[in-house]
């Protein structure tokens, strides 16, 4: 999953994003509303977290101007914390709120919910066959036996698993799994599939030839 | 709570005024009706003795007609002369009986005593209410009586029995004997005239008037009290109204306002400028709490920057390096909280007063000039000039705290200066103030913006650039007022802007 973190608090920005792929995530990051807007228009992410006090271009009107032509899950992330404010940010059109100083925790798990809503799952365990996925506590397992996966197997595995069922593009996966910092190597792909398919079973992930990778 | 004692309710004002009210109310009422009262009576009893007198002299005059006939008879007397003019001369056949009996025969205790018609038309005999006589000799002897005199007259003697003789009867004062009134004569010689009345009828008249006039009073005092206590609920309400207000008011509701219809009388002035304090109230109210919820704001982010780098790093094993990374990250988060809970607590002192400034003389020039050169670094690395040449400016005041907002000042000049760009420090002396002028080449402040700069919290973009939280122009301002002096701003965007500062040179 690629998240995109928006704030202009230097610090801050840097702790959450490190958090955030020591988590398995892949992250970009934005100082400012401008640049959060370019991003998030320009990339595909898996979600945003959100700043609303930044300079050049708040957060209200980042997340407006988003919201014509995309549908990224969006959690904001402040320090007003009145009612208004979150009936506003709601309304504009977030997903959800936090409040400054958050949890960490916390901040994994609503962004997993997030997630897993806008893949239009409801549980955090997703079953596929004989296979198992703990979304929140990051394991899999197969046939009951736990299967130790890298973080980048899981971050494949999780997304294929979290659109199952559809055809997902090299293209996508290259977006979703690795930020703007990963330099990108098409035989890493295949490598992480050909180990998922070794951990998993060989029919767990088909490949359409020239198209893409799909779990049934 | 205060014992409700019986007298409690004097504490009303509205009581006190009506009890003077009615009391003042009373008096007048009783004073003039006990006048009126007088007044009637005194004229009753005019005309009763008037009749009497009358009579007594008929009587006395037909005892020695020719004593009486002279011009001795002291004016005014009249009774003397015979009948008024008046009294119609009765009609009737000249007098049956003989001659009323001489003086003479009087002394020798003759009870023969007849009075002539006219004389006698003015006692109707057969009238038991009507007036009578009883004439008496110097003795006590009973002369004669009319027929319908009350038994119980009886003789008293003259108080002074010896009367010079040649003058006329001496008239006693009218006296009042229970229901009858009666004058009394004493002719020289000595006899007791004596002419009554009785006046139960007069008297039963008096009395009705009495009451007529009482009961009057007591109807006019009940609508005078009546008029009297609604007049006071008129003007009292308005006190109520404001009594009603403060309450609420006390209770927490600042948005309360006083609602009267009055707007001129004294009480209507009143409200108005209570209504006028209450609103400051609530806007002073309405800030402190904006400033409390701004200040525990700014709080909030250096503590989630210290929060998310503590769960970060106790995430998982790091390495020596990262962990002198997140510490240092929080430390710099502690710091900033540091300086902003100092900076408000510096806010928090000023506004309580709390906040003694020092009144020593001092040369505001000489603390700018101190100022610069502390602040040269930052602009040498800004690559900002600083002019400084103002005048002596002897002032009076807390020379630290006034180098602070000189500091604060310079700091701002820097910040939003352009590269290259210029400060000018300057200053005037004038009479009673001097004037300090901190100008820079910068960015300038927006038309919108210039009102508020002085207001706490308040940034030009709405984002923490640098950790600067947005108070010092804020505690400057009130530093400058604590002194008595004035902060002002002007600026031209993209030009510059120039802060000027304004003190007195007295405390």
């Amino acid at each position: 999953m690629r998240i995109l973190v928006v704030e202009d608090e230097a610090d801050l920005l840097r702790s959450i994003a490190q958090a955030l792929r020591e988590e398995g995530y892949a992250v970009d990051t934005a100082a400012n509303g401008e640049d959060g807007l370019f991003n998030a228009e320009s990339n595909d992410y898996d979600a945003i977290v959100l700043d609303v006090m930044m300079p050049k271009m708040d957060g209200w009107e980042m997340l407006a101007r988003l919201r014509k032509t995309k549908k990224t899950p969006v959690l904001m992330l402040t320090a007003r914390d009145q009612s208004r404010d979150r009936v506003r940010g709601l309304d504009t059109g977030a997903d959800d709120y936090v409040v400054k100083p958050f949890d960490l925790p916390e901040l994994f798990a609503r962004l997993r919910a997030l997630i897993r809503r806008s893949a239009g799952q409801t549980r955090n365990v997703i079953e596929i066959g004989e296979v198992s996925i703990d979304v929140a506590a990051r394991q899999v397992a197969r046939a009951g036996e736990s299967v130790s996966l890298t973080a980048r197997e899981y971050a494949l595995l999780e997304y294929l698993a979290l659109h199952r069922g559809e055809l997902v593009t090299r293209t996508a996966l290259y977006e979703h799994l690795f930020d703007e910092n990963d330099s990108t190597m098409s035989n890493l792909l295949d490598v992480h599939v050909s180990n998922l398919r070794k951990k998993l079973g060989a029919e767990f992930v088909s490949t359409r030839r020239g198209h893409g990778y799909c779990i049934e | 709570m205060k014992d409700a004692s019986p007298f409690s309710f004097l504490n009303s004002i509205r009581w006190r005024l009506q009890i003077w009210y009615g009391l003042i109310l009373v008096a007048v009422l009783a004073g003039f009706g006990f006048t009126a009262f007088q007044l009637e009576r005194g004229r009753v009893f005019r005309r009763v003795d008037d009749e009497l007198q009358r009579r007594a002299g008929a009587l006395a005059s037909t005892l020695h007609p020719h004593r009486n006939r002279g011009p001795q008879g002291p004016p005014g007397q009249r009774p003397f002369d015979g009948p008024p003019e008046e009294q119609p001369l009765p009609e009737g056949p000249p007098p049956e009986r003989g001659e009323n009996p001489s003086p003479d025969q009087l002394a020798r205790g003759s009870r023969e005593f007849h009075l002539p018609p006219p004389q006698a038309a003015l006692f109707d005999e057969t009238d038991t209410n009507g007036f009578y006589y009883v004439i008496w000799r110097r003795d006590g002897h009973e002369l004669a009586r009319s027929t319908n005199a009350p038994a119980s007259v009886s003789f008293s003697a003259p108080p002074h029995p010896d009367q010079p003789a040649g003058e006329g009867p001496h008239p006693q004062p009218p006296q009042t004997r229970g229901a009858f009134r009666e004058i009394t004569l004493i002719t020289p010689p000595g006899e007791t005239v004596l002419a009554g009345r009785s006046i139960a009828r007069e008297l039963n008249d008096l009395h009705r008037t009495a009451l007529l006039l009482s009961s009057v009073g007591a109807g006019i005092l009940l609508l005078g009290l009546a008029g009297g206590w609604w007049l006071a609920s008129r003007a009292i309400r308005p006190i109520e109204d404001i009594s009603g207000a403060a309450v609420k008011i006390a209770a927490g509701d600042l948005s309360q306002r006083i609602d009267t219809a009055e707007t001129e009388s004294e009480l209507g002035r009143l409200a108005a400028v209570l209504n006028s304090t209450f609103a400051r109230l609530e806007t002073a109210f309405a800030q402190q709490q904006q400033f409390t919820s701004d200040a525990a704001h700014e709080l909030r982010t250096p503590l989630s920057v210290m929060l998310t780098q503590a769960q970060t790093a106790l995430n998982r094993e790091r390495s020596a390096a990262e962990y002198r990374d997140a510490l240092e990250s929080c430390q710099r988060a502690a710091q900033r909280m540091r300086r902003l809970i100092e900076s408000l607590l510096e806010l928090a002192r000023l506004d309580a007063g709390q906040q003694p400034m020092k009144h020593l003389r001092f040369d505001l020039a000489q603390s700018a000039r101190d100022c610069v050169t502390l602040i040269s670094p930052l602009a040498e690395e800004r690559h900002v000039r600083i002019f400084c040449d103002p005048p002596k400016l002897d002032c009076v005041g807390d020379s630290e705290r006034l180098a602070q907002v000189i500091t604060n000042l310079l700091t701002n000049a820097i910040a939003y200066n352009k590269e290259n760009g210029e400060v000018r420090v300057s200053g005037e002396a004038g009479n009673g103030s001097v004037l300090l002028t901190v100008s820079d080449t910068g960015v300038g402040i927006s038309g919108e913006n210039l009102p508020h700069v002085f207001d706490r919290f308040y940034r030009a973009d709405a984002a923490r650039t640098s950790g600067n939280a947005g108070l010092g122009l804020a505690i400057s301002k009130a530093i400058v007022e604590a002194h008595g002096g004035e902060i002002s701003v002007s600026s031209q965007p993209g030009s510059g802007t120039v802060f000027t500062i304004r003190l007195p040179t007295e405390a």
